[in-house]
């Protein structure tokens, strides 16, 4: 077990800067699962991390040791990729025990520890068959088997369960979590799944286009997002933004109206007085905070579009004007004809307010 | 069934069964006219004859049979051996090492396939005289080594091989080489196997270079020797016929015994 320190870590390709100056630090023992959309850079931090990818600036420390330069296997690191890259011409047993007997180990000890993983992950009865006659989800098992068994400082996952399908992505999900609590060791883990951000981290780190958004423990980015970025990434289905105006601004109070419905007020106190009566700002409210109509502290009235049944509750896609769409999660709408309206309360106490570059002022 | 789909299916038969009788004919020729005599041969008999025995003997007596196998499967063996290790390594260099220059290098290599033999052969020629190599078997290996089609088909196959392999391959901490060797070839054997099936009979039959090059009878390989029993004055084409079916059978065999794997590589090998 380890630490992982990042100190304005850079990455360019050519003249593209992919990632622009990351300063993290991973706690020994911590869940840390980037989060972003494709594109964001998440995969190559962590390849850089892995030593996969140069850094082009910056400063990389895994256990205190500087490791912008050090080789890939001596960084005491392992990896479990997304498409499980196991070598297909080997059983189970040798794709475990491959790393251990090219770093030289003891044929007893490579067997002891390839056991211990199979016994931990229930690989027994598949030691010699060969990937191709494996599951996807055995196949993922053998590849966090083959990581288990460098008893590394630091595990890292690159999106790897986006291969499996739904069922089985929950499965393995409890099952990392398992693994996490039982082994006790760092894990950096690279998600677009916000669901598997929330559900397995102990912190998050979002990114967007090669920048720390926010980073912070999973309900912390739920409750205090910084950003629309960050509110709208984190939570599901995502965050409902709407355009408003500020009608009324003073001793660090606003009261706001929203422009498809200027009757619809709420008052919010602020982290900032940089506002003025006419700015626009967006009131972010998520789907499960809408509260019955009367009672929160304003209401406002839907055109439903469509509505998702899911049983224990239902999904309301709906209009509040021509141009702006939002979904409610409602627990006991019944309607599902597009000619019904729907009326919603708003409380100020559950929803976020953001100016007009994104950032976050209540 | 209407007349007009009964019309087509008899068409495609019959393009089929005239496709099938110009492919087999030539075998079929060859083998009857391996059990006949010259006369017969020239007289255009098509039914087996009584002379297999005696051409068979005849062949034995005019020619080395072990040494012309021995030089024909050397040259090829080690040609191909050689080509598709210099080949595979250039293709997978291609493919996984990314450079500005890396493709103005490969276009290059590529525009080689352009070139007619017949315009690098004096070159060649004079290049093998001036290095005393002339007459011997180096001489025709070293120009088919490194084969552009051969680089390109590697190259081709290589996009199939999952770079995370690779990245795997060095957390486990390999070295560039190790994971050519250990990871590469065995997940591209059956590349390899059709690349091995196509080079071998390119060696095996080839015909034009060693002609030029090798000019004693001990060096020459079966292609060579065949011809020249062909080009003989007074040719016995029984006993050609024999040395033909012999110097089929090596490349039959390594076809056959490697047919699935050939398919298997033809199709893409990564599985």
């Amino acid at each position: 077990m380890a630490d992982v320190r990042l100190t304005d870590i850079r990455k360019r390709f050519g003249a593209l800067d992919i990632i622009k100056g990351v300063d993290l630090s991973i706690g020994t023992g911590e869940f840390v699962v980037f989060v972003g959309p494709s594109g964001c850079g998440k995969s190559t931090l962590l390849r850089m991390i892995a030593g996969l990818e140069d850094i082009t600036s910056g400063e990389l420390a895994i256990g205190g040791a500087v490791m912008n330069d050090v080789d890939p296997s001596k960084r005491g690191i392992a990896m479990v990729f997304q498409s499980y890259a196991l070598y297909p011409h080997m059983t189970v047993r040798e794709n475990m025990g491959f790393a251990l007997k090219f770093a030289g180990m003891a044929k007893e000890e490579i067997e002891r520890r390839v056991n211990d993983a199979a016994r931990i992950l229930e690989l027994g009865p598949l030691m010699e068959r060969k990937p191709k006659a494996l599951s996807g989800g055995q196949r993922q098992r053998v590849a966090i088997g083959r990581a288990i068994v460098r008893n590394p400082d630091v595990f890292l996952f690159d999106e790897p369960l986006s291969n499996l399908d739904a069922e089985l992505r929950v499965h393995m999900r409890v099952e990392i979590a398992k693994l996490h609590k039982a082994l006790k060791s760092t894990v950096i883990y690279v998600t677009h799944d916000q669901v598997e951000a929330m559900t397995l981290a102990d912190k998050i780190v979002v990114l967007r286009a090669g920048v720390v958004e926010q980073v912070g423990a999973p309900l912390d980015l739920y409750d205090d997002p910084d950003n629309t970025f960050v509110a709208g990434f984190i939570g599901s289905p995502r965050m409902n933004f709407l355009k408003a105006r500020i009608v009324t601004a003073g001793e660090g109070r606003v009261t706001v109206a929203l422009e498809s419905q200027p009757d619809v007020t709420l008052g919010f106190s602020l982290r900032t007085s940089a506002v003025r009566p006419g700015d626009t700002v967006s009131l972010g409210v998520r789907p499960e905070h809408f509260r019955p109509a009367g009672t929160g502290d304003a209401d406002m009235v839907l055109d439903v579009d469509v509505a998702e049944h899911l049983g224990n509750t239902s999904y309301v896609y709906a209009n509040v004007s021509a141009e702006e769409r939002i979904i409610v999660e409602h627990g006991s709408f019944r309607g599902a004809d597009g000619s019904d309206r729907l009326t919603v309360g708003l409380s100020a106490e559950k929803s976020f307010l953001f100016d007009e570059a994104g950032k976050r002022i209540r | 069934m209407n007349l007009s789909r009964l019309s087509g299916t008899a068409l495609q038969y019959a393009f089929l069964g005239l496709a099938a009788f110009l492919s087999i004919f030539p075998f079929f020729w060859m083998v009857i006219s391996a059990t006949n005599t010259s006369i017969d041969i020239i007289g255009g008999k098509t039914t087996f004859g009584d002379a297999f025995l005696a051409n068979v003997g005849k062949f034995f007596t005019e020619v080395d049979v072990p040494l012309i196998f021995w030089n024909s499967a050397k040259v090829a063996v080690l040609a191909t051996v050689l080509t598709i290790a210099v080949s595979s390594l250039a293709g997978y260099g291609f493919e996984m090492f990314k450079s500005k220059a890396r493709d103005r290098i490969y276009s290059l290599v590529l525009l080689t396939l352009m070139v007619p033999f017949g315009a690098l052969m004096i070159p060649l020629f004079m290049m093998m005289a001036k290095t005393g190599l002339i007459n011997t078997h180096i001489a025709i290996m070293l120009p088919t080594v490194a084969s552009a089609f051969i680089i390109f088909y590697f190259r081709q196959s290589t996009k199939a091989f999952p770079t995370e392999l690779r990245d795997a391959a060095k957390v486990d901490g390999l070295k560039e080489w190790q994971i050519f060797l250990y990871i590469y070839v065995p997940v591209m054997r059956s590349t390899y196997a059709a690349a091995f099936v196509i080079v071998f009979m390119t060696n095996w039959n080839n015909y034009l270079w060693p002609l030029i090059v090798l000019q004693s009878n001990e060096t020459k390989t079966i292609t060579l020797v065949v011809s020249s029993l062909a080009s003989a004055y007074y040719p016995d084409y029984g006993v050609v016929m024999i040395g033909t079916i012999l110097a089929t059978l090596p490349t039959l065999f390594v076809f056959f015994v490697m047919q699935r794997q050939f398919v298997q590589g033809m199709l893409g090998s990564v599985k």
